[in-house]
């Protein structure tokens, strides 16, 4: 494939009528309507999930092109081209949307901000989450559209960037998807808009799981700083991941915040480290279970663990005064309902890209980062009240002095923070400080 | 010198020889009384508490197949690296294992006891050289002639009748839209179980086509049988979130599971209990 042919042809004009800071100031509504113009995606983070976000938005929508890439090493960012080569290689309308020239591939800590200024208008953020506040405000002062994978931060720090960053992509009219992927599956959407119609009373509570194994793991290679081991091996360092509630387990969390239309006020819990105690595995807990207590007086457990070999339970159960139901598909009591489709449903992880997308063509953006936020910083209370073994309340979080990223994120000498020590850990806590 | 006098035919004794010898070890002083294959055998992985059973299957002749589909308890073992000593690296075979599944490759429908899924058709083969570095005996997916021959035995034609296929077969209508345990559902001629319905299982062809076989849990009752034939398609792991896909895991082939063969090999005598 011929991608600077391509690319000549499919270069957008619009740009060329203003500069970028008017762009960004006055984006888009209408700007694409109708699809005659192609949305020109970068994407920052080329792992497996980056990759697989790029993949699926290409395939979501016409008229988007993939144009830039991005990563801190070469050699993830050389996979993913790979990867994306051998797919347009077996998808021609892959192919006319992939168009990723080397002089817009891009590494280093500044890849993001190379990303950002290769003239494209909407940005996948998707490299591990301890990044994404800085990310996500850089986008958005660049007046860029985002898709940012889960979760968006892994502190309190960052979620109150996350939020004014918001505000402001709020007041520009960009449009930002997140990678809560259940908001756009059929089953999820229809069951919960019975939820909240009535079909099971008043939500009393419920329960939401993330029960599996465990996960991959990287040993640190010869030639590596601590630093750049620290970020490879991210799923096991808190100031990377959040840890395994805040990373993978906000998906269940986020359901419940959904079903009952609220956030938490107050969580209590408890975690450790049983399995997982090898130094691969940094020093993130691999079991937390949280008692949330909502405004309405409703109650949600959450039950998250990563150990091998162990029952395996994904997935949420409500309780209402009339009913009950998983939240995915099935209602029981006083008007028992099972969801069904003549269609098989678009994969969710293609539905979010195509909903952002039409968003952005409708004029009519829409605008999650909000509401992840609040599901991050309900992921980041349980842990808080599982790391510290004090009762959290919802205040507490959001205002603490809690900001756990080295001083010098780089390939450099780190230490690995002490394992989490409840009865001992602070909530306000600082890269070495305040752990143990 | 010694290749200088040994014909073709004294290697060929000496092969036979060995092939003939028993394979479970020095220790086993038991005498050989029969020289037939046995009609059945119980393999037991050393070091677990985990066996299974292989059955010479008639209409298949020189073939054993399991008796029931591979279980999660036989699986863990290879994909955990349960076998594998505290501190080694990797399993001393050199087998590759699978990746840790993001997910729940069961689906929190039942573990022990359970026919192992979502698996690729990779995983499953190396699954069977591992078990064969295990064993010692030279365990294989089923090729699909096989899995025919002996699906057609045990559903004494090429269709399954339906008050037996009831007899038989985890299917749509009967599972609740899940997997049970094996041999939960009558044996069939041959005391095979669940060779229709239950998961559908990877067998090799050929022209090396992706192919289960049998029928699924969530097919429709005229759907399982001896003629089930499903090849594998972009549903199967579409919604696998990373790329590259999972080369281990199916991230939507809940349906897809195996059992294993085996040939026949001189070794195969029957030992006084």
């Amino acid at each position: 494939m011929n991608r600077d042919e391509l690319s000549a042809v499919t270069r957008r004009t619009f740009l060329e009528v203003g500069t970028a800071a008017a762009a960004a100031m006055a984006f888009p509504a209408g700007l694409f309507a109708q699809g005659s113009d192609v949305i020109r995606v970068g994407l920052v983070g080329c792992g497996g999930r980056g990759t697989g976000a790029a993949r699926d938005c290409l395939t979501s929508s016409p008229g988007v092109q993939l144009v830039a890439l991005g990563d801190l090493v070469p050699d993830r960012l050389s996979q993913c081209q790979a990867q994306l080569d051998k797919v347009a290689s077996e998808n021609a309308d892959f192919a006319s949307k992939y168009n990723v020239t080397a002089e817009r591939t891009f590494t280093g800590f500044d890849a993001y901000e190379k990303v950002l200024a290769a003239d494209i208008d909407m940005v996948i953020l998707a490299t591990p989450p301890g990044f994404r506040p800085g990310h996500l405000t850089a986008a958005v002062a660049a007046g860029k559209h985002i898709f940012a994978e889960k979760p968006v931060a892994v502190d309190s720090a960052g979620v109150r960037q996350v939020l004014a960053a918001y505000e402001s992509a709020m007041a520009k009219g960009l449009a930002i998807g997140v990678g809560t992927q259940r908001r756009h599956q059929a089953e999820y959407l229809a069951t919960i808009q019975r939820i909240h119609d009535g079909a099971i009373g008043d939500v009393l509570g419920g329960q939401v799981f993330w029960n599996q194994g465990g996960l991959w793991s990287r040993v640190k290679e010869a030639g590596w700083s601590d630093g750049e081991w620290q970020i490879r091996n991210w799923l096991y360092f808190t100031w990377l991941s959040g840890d395994h509630i805040v990373e993978q387990h906000v998906h269940n969390i986020d359901v419940a915040n959904w079903v009952i239309g609220a956030h938490p006020i107050k969580a209590t819990g408890v975690g450790g480290r049983q399995w997982r105690t090898d130094a691969r595995f940094g020093h993130i807990y691999d079991h937390f279970a949280v008692d949330f207590e909502y405004p309405s007086g409703a109650r949600v457990v959450s039950m998250c663990r990563q150990i091998p070999g162990t029952a395996n339970r994904i997935g949420e159960h409500f309780i209402g005064t009339k009913g009950r139901s998983n939240g995915a598909g099935e209602i029981s009591g006083s008007a028992p309902w099972k969801f069904s489709s003549p269609t098989r449903p678009r994969p969710p992880m293609v539905q979010e890209h195509a909903d952002l997308i039409a968003s952005i063509r409708a004029g009519k953006p829409i605008n999650e980062l909000k509401q992840i936020a609040l599901s991050t910083l309900t992921a980041i209370m349980g842990r808080e009240a599982a790391y510290t073994g004090q009762e959290m309340t919802w205040d507490a979080v959001m205002n603490a002095d809690q900001s756990i990223a080295p001083p010098n994120v780089a390939f450099v000498p780190l230490e690995v923070p002490p394992v989490p020590m409840p009865g001992r850990t602070k909530l306000n806590r600082k890269w070495m400080e305040g752990w143990a | 010198m010694r290749r200088a006098y040994l014909s073709t035919v004294t290697w060929s004794l000496a092969l036979l020889a060995m092939l003939a010898a028993p394979r479970v070890g020095v220790a086993d002083a038991r005498p050989v009384v029969q020289q037939a294959p046995s009609a059945s055998y119980h393999e037991k992985i050393a070091g677990s508490l985990v066996s299974f059973e292989m059955v010479l299957v008639p209409g298949t002749p020189g073939v054993y197949l399991g008796r029931t589909e591979v279980t999660w308890d036989l699986y863990d073992i290879f994909a955990l690296g349960i076998d594998v000593p505290a501190g080694a690296q990797g399993g001393a075979d050199a087998i590759a294992r699978p990746s840790e599944p993001y997910g729940a490759p069961d689906r929190g429908w039942g573990h022990a006891g359970y026919p192992v899924m979502s698996v690729t058709r990779e995983a499953a083969e190396a699954f069977c050289q591992w078990l064969s570095a295990r064993t010692g005996k030279a365990y294989r997916l089923p090729t699909e002639a096989e899995w025919t021959r002996a699906a057609q035995r045990a559903a004494d034609a090429t269709r399954l009748a339906a008050g037996r296929r009831e007899a038989l077969a985890w299917h749509r209508d009967n599972s609740t839209g899940t997997t049970h345990p094996v041999g939960t559902r009558a044996a069939d001629a041959a005391g095979l179980f669940d060779l229709f319905g239950n998961v559908a299982e990877w067998v090799t062809t050929e022209d090396g086509a992706r192919i289960v076989r049998g029928g699924s849990f969530r097919d429709a009752a005229d759907d399982v049988g001896p003629g089930a034939r499903s090849v594998q398609d972009a549903t199967w792991n579409q919604t696998d979130p990373q790329l590259p896909k999972s080369r281990w895991w199916l991230s939507d082939g809940s349906f897809v599971g195996f059992r294993v063969a085996r040939s026949v090999t001189p070794g195969d005598v029957w030992r006084q209990p």
